[in-house]
């Protein structure tokens, strides 16, 4: 605390007193938050305003939702149901980024393959994930196993596909410039292709993120009753809408952690990346 | 010495389109330490002349020599300079520079030092840390001439170097160019479709017409050297003034004759349609 302030100091230019408070004040005019507080102030008048309208047994209102939150956070209970989910979304979203990963370029060296290769891809893409639950309850069982797949084969696909198209849109000037300096294909892919796939491949990474929370949390409300999909089952059995909306708020929170997370990583190992959509 | 004799290469036909001969006959011998220019209007195959010379791609009949070694493939005594930098945007000034060094498993310490030696001579001492997104065009394609330099090849092959760059620039790339090739004398092989570009700097001056691709002319250019401390007193002098407008003459006939066959093959197909 103490450092960032004498840290600030000299850009704030210490002297003058006076332009001090008009700087905070064009500082909370002019940041985005200021609007984004403003939206959820806004937002959350209204839906408390229209919930003690409504007066409907499963629409809690804004406090009694933000009371949940709170009343969850303490609840061991809870942080159970966390710990049992996120074993398959640790497990399964690992087994994504490397299969992912390793697919995804390979489909990118080779390209005869792809060709074979492409159109089922498109269709695991487009397919509702959810209608295989059934099918893959009847042949993995209602166990941890189930779940991880459920995971994997939910964040697999843009992981695949982005880690394949971040190979292929490296400037092939580049590739050319590898090659005239006597690069072999080993080297032009150490060298030039991986890390001009990188941000490609992050992004899809990111995105696979996403997509497996929701994997995790869907295969327990519909098929296996564990963890936080079970504890979402429960409240709603109980009619406990206020505690119902804090999960789902929780369960955002948890996306929104692990989403910057992997962007950390992203800025950290490709920083350029920013960078070149910048420039673009 | 370089050597091109009987170089042929035609791309197959693709889809409604002809196959189109990009390079028919090319002859032409590069002497140790000269620097030619190959001019020629876009779409001459001059571009593909210079990738074949740098082994990137193949051709259909004809040699290519290097002191008598044919060539199969890119080679440790060339070094080639891009019309679009191709910097890697992931690395540094100086990794960047290092880099063809790095591809001959040079050690870190040695390539580093190397490439700070051609970071200065390129004037961009100071900057050895930053990415290249964050450096003007003018000074990337310092970089790609430090790259270049940095193996000490024996040919440099320039594709447009300063084609992208504006002209001010462009202008001061020239003479810091000739300034460092006046000291080194390497053999280069530079391609531009600036007439005055190509007489600044070269000794003899290819030019190229479309197709098929081939060498029309070859221009001598005795304008004294070193030219790099005298680009102004060159570029007024009378001589390049008549060397220009006679490469200029040829270059408009060549234009000239093109839209008499464009327009010949339109009125043909009128009656037709």
């Amino acid at each position: 605390m103490n450092s960032a302030q004498t840290r600030r100091r000299p850009m704030t230019g210490g002297g003058l007193s006076r332009p001090r408070s008009s700087s905070l004040r064009t500082r909370i005019l002019g940041s985005a938050w200021t609007y984004r507080l403003l939206v959820l102030v806004v937002l959350g008048g209204a839906w408390e305003i229209a919930a003690r309208a409504a007066k409907l047994l499963l629409v809690p209102t804004f406090s009694g939702t933000i009371g949940g939150v709170i009343e969850l956070i303490g609840d061991p209970k809870v942080w159970g149901a966390f710990f049992i989910s996120n074993q398959a979304l640790v497990i399964g979203f690992a087994l994504a980024v490397v299969l992912g990963i390793t697919l995804g370029l390979a489909l990118a060296r080779f390209r005869q393959i792809e060709g074979f290769v492409d159109p089922y891809l498109n269709i695991l893409l487009v397919t509702p994930m959810a209608a295989l639950i059934p099918i893959l309850l009847m042949s993995l069982g209602i166990g941890l196993a189930s779940r991880v797949f459920l995971v994997v084969v939910f964040a697999i696909p843009v992981i695949i596909i982005n880690s394949r198209a971040g190979v292929r849109q490296v400037d092939p000037a580049l590739i050319e410039m590898a090659t005239s300096f006597g690069a072999d294909e080993r080297q032009v892919w150490r060298k030039i292709l991986l890390p001009g796939a990188l941000p490609a491949i992050m992004t899809g990474v990111r995105l696979g993120l996403g997509r497996g929370v929701t994997g995790m949390v869907i295969i327990e409300l519909l098929m296996v009753a564990v963890g936080i999909g079970g504890l979402i089952l429960n409240f709603q059995g109980r009619f406990e809408a206020n505690l119902l909306y804090g999960l789902v708020i929780l369960i955002v929170m948890e996306a929104l952690v692990l989403v910057s997370a992997v962007r950390a990583v992203e800025r950290r190992l490709a920083p350029w990346a920013s960078q070149t959509v910048l420039r673009d | 010495m370089i050597e091109i004799s009987g170089l042929a290469k035609t791309f197959p036909a693709r889809g409604k389109d002809a196959p189109v001969d990009a390079l028919k006959d090319v002859n032409l011998t590069i002497n140790d330490g000269e620097f030619l220019t190959i001019l020629g209007p876009s779409g001459c195959g001059k571009t593909t002349l210079l990738r074949m010379i740098a082994g990137l791609i193949p051709w259909d009949e004809g040699e290519i020599t290097i002191d008598g070694r044919p060539i199969v493939g890119p080679g440790p005594e060339r070094a080639m300079v891009f019309q679009s930098f191709a910097l890697m945007p992931w690395s540094t000034i100086l990794d960047n520079v290092a880099f063809g060094l790095e591809l001959r498993g040079v050690s870190k310490a040695k390539r580093h030092a190397r490439a700070a030696e051609l970071i200065d001579l390129v004037g961009l001492t100071g900057f050895e840390g930053r990415l290249p997104g964050e450096l003007s065009g003018g000074m990337q394609q310092r970089v790609g001439l430090a790259r270049a330099l940095a193996v000490d090849p024996q040919i440099l092959l320039m594709d447009e170097p300063f084609g992208a760059l504006d002209e001010q620039t462009r202008r001061l790339l020239q003479e810091e160019l000739l300034q460092i090739w006046e000291l080194s004398r390497k053999t280069v092989i530079f391609i531009t479709h600036s007439m005055e570009e190509a007489v600044l700097l070269g000794d003899r001056v290819a030019l190229m017409g479309p197709r098929p691709g081939r060498i029309v002319d070859i221009t001598d250019v005795p304008l004294p050297r070193p030219r790099a401390s005298a680009v102004d007193a060159i570029e007024g002098s009378e001589e390049f003034a008549k060397i220009t407008a006679n490469l200029w003459r040829q270059l408009r006939e060549m234009q000239m004759f093109r839209r008499h066959a464009a327009e010949g093959r339109h009125s043909s197909s009128e009656p037709a349609a």
